[in-house]
């Protein structure tokens, strides 16, 4: 990629991040996120208060878990623009810029990550104390590991994003049916919500192996230091290596079909 | 707008919403197929994490699997009930204000409550959570051995009705910022919905008092599931404690019925600047 190319993203990025001054509204957003945290925080104290020993993960790492999960809770289930932009019937828009597709959703929305990581995910890291939460990760190995593992989860996410775009428009159904189908079913496989540790009859083992495991789990048990790193590293390099050609072959294979459904 | 016989009125244009419903779905197995389908999905995502830690646990807290179930066929049947009758975008009110879509309501010659009651009406494409979670909360009742009088029907009836009218008024109190902030606040009820059915389904004994007090007036989750489930349990029996739930509702209705209407005012000043001819928005 050319610097004047790079650049463009860069643009990009910041055009989109600039959307958030539009209005102090995103305030609410993330006041409703604190209390949800604060909900499951005060959750898992009651669930786990008096039992720590029986349980896969000590109190104190279920708590960490809880607050980064939210704190990277954007990055952990990846979301671009494309689902709005099929809805809206704008994707053609993206198509005649001299950008790809992809990397200009992922532009856009690594944007409006900027600001939630700098008035919401730093802000919640450092009043996590004041809640009784180390959100420190549990070694320096452990802080080390986090980063490729969160690139990695990042990846497998986008990956996803463009697959169920694709499933959308292959299967000609509505945009948000398959978009609350799959926000349904990935908070609830992916570990992003509840550590897979703590799912009964051996679920967890089960799901851990799924694509979405690798969107929040494995960053999340490696930071906390739940799961064996090389392992978790490995099923989140593997299930890109599958995703991408995937996505990018249904992708291609249903472009056409998006005339018709009005993107 | 007054309106000659409105009950009939009502029942009319239920009767219509719901013919147009099936209508919608008979259009062939596949939608039908894909409309159940993605319901079912999503209200027992909605349910199962909750289910699992009490599995795992044995209960969550001083709640006992049972109850645990009891919580979230109660909270299922709320949210199936507000699919049901209001579906549409009646209940993520921000996006029809933000779209501009207020008008197309607006413009029809009937008064808008009656509307607001009836164009969400989808009883065949949003019950797919209804029957789960009627027969949850039933099941989950006889395995507790349950003792219940004609007045336990009674009670329930009117906490399910209090914990519909508490989710849509704390849905419209939000989404009205849409008359003042339409771009801005077009999808805040989606962030509003997504706090209620997250956190709806959990015991939430264990929380600080200031936070417990709070999830039950000013963010009120802890009333669309949690504090009635307690009630029909008989866990709070006492009549303040039975009373507390409706109690709430009215305050809380009529608190967003007094800000929808000043909304509603200034939208009749300003009008939509997002809606345009061709059916996009700026």
């Amino acid at each position: 990629m050319t610097p004047l190319r790079f650049r463009a993203y860069v643009k990009t990025a910041a055009m989109s991040a600039g959307d958030v001054g539009d209005s102090p509204l995103f305030v609410v957003d993330f006041a409703l996120r604190i209390l949800r945290v604060l909900v499951l925080l005060a959750l898992w104290r009651t669930i786990l208060g008096g039992r720590e020993a029986s349980g896969p993960m000590p109190l104190a790492a279920v708590l960490t878990y809880t607050v980064v999960a939210e704190v990277f809770a954007e990055q952990l289930a990846v979301r671009t623009a494309l689902q709005l932009a099929v809805w809206e019937g704008t994707l053609v828009i993206r198509f005649l810029r001299p950008m790809g597709m992809v990397r200009q959703l992922a532009a856009e929305m690594a944007g409006k990550w900027l600001i939630s990581l700098s008035l919401f995910s730093i802000p919640l890291v450092l009043l996590a104390p004041v809640l009784g939460v180390d959100p420190r990760p549990t070694s320096p190995l452990a802080a080390l590991l986090f980063i490729p593992s969160l690139a990695l989860a990042i990846i497998v996410g986008l990956a996803l994003d463009l697959l169920f775009g694709a499933i959308t428009v292959a299967l000609e159904q509505p945009v948000w049916l398959i978009d609350y189908t799959r926000t349904a079913v990935a908070t609830l496989l992916s570990g992003a919500l509840l550590p897979l540790a703590y799912y009964p009859w051996g679920l967890g083992d089960v799901f851990s192996w799924l694509p979405f495991a690798a969107m929040a789990w494995a960053p999340l048990a490696i930071y906390t230091g739940t799961g064996s790193p090389l392992p978790l590293l490995a099923s989140q390099l593997l299930w890109a290596a599958v995703l991408w050609p995937t996505a990018d072959w249904l992708w291609r294979a249903n472009r056409e079909k998006l005339v018709g459904y009005g993107g | 707008m007054a309106v000659e016989r409105p009950f009939k009125r009502l029942i009319h244009l239920w009767r219509l919403y719901a013919t147009m419903d099936l209508l919608f779905l008979a259009r062939g197995p596949q939608v039908a197929l894909a409309y159940y389908l993605a319901d079912i999905v999503v209200g027992l995502a909605a349910v199962t994490a909750t289910f699992l830690l009490a599995e795992r646990f044995d209960g969550i807290g001083p709640w006992t699997k049972p109850q645990v179930l009891f919580l979230l066929g109660y909270a299922l049947l709320v949210r199936g009930l507000i699919d049901a009758f209001f579906n549409y975008n009646l209940a993520f009110i921000s996006r029809r204000i933000g779209r501009g879509q207020l008008d197309h309501v607006l413009i029809q010659p009937q008064p808008l409550w009656i509307v607001l009651l009836t164009e969400g009406f989808a009883p065949v494409t949003g019950s797919g959570m209804l029957v789960p979670g009627l027969g949850l909360l039933f099941w989950a009742a006889s395995q507790l051995g349950l003792a219940v009088p004609p007045t336990w029907y009674l009670l329930l009836a009117i906490d399910l009705l209090a914990s519909l009218a508490v989710v849509l008024a704390f849905e419209y109190i939000v989404g009205s910022l849409a008359f003042w902030a339409p771009r801005a606040a077009e999808e805040i009820n989606s962030s509003s919905w997504r706090l209620v059915t997250q956190l709806a389904p959990f015991p939430l004994e264990g929380l600080a008092g200031w936070a417990l007090g709070s999830l039950v007036t000013v963010v009120p989750v802890g009333l669309v599931a949690w504090y009635p489930a307690r009630v029909l349990l008989g866990i709070g029996s006492t009549v303040w404690e039975n009373a507390l739930l409706p109690a709430v509702a009215v305050g809380l209705s009529t608190l967003a019925f007094w800000i929808f209407t000043r909304g509603l005012r200034h939208y009749g000043r300003t009008g939509s600047t997002r809606y345009l001819d061709y059916g996009h928005r700026r």
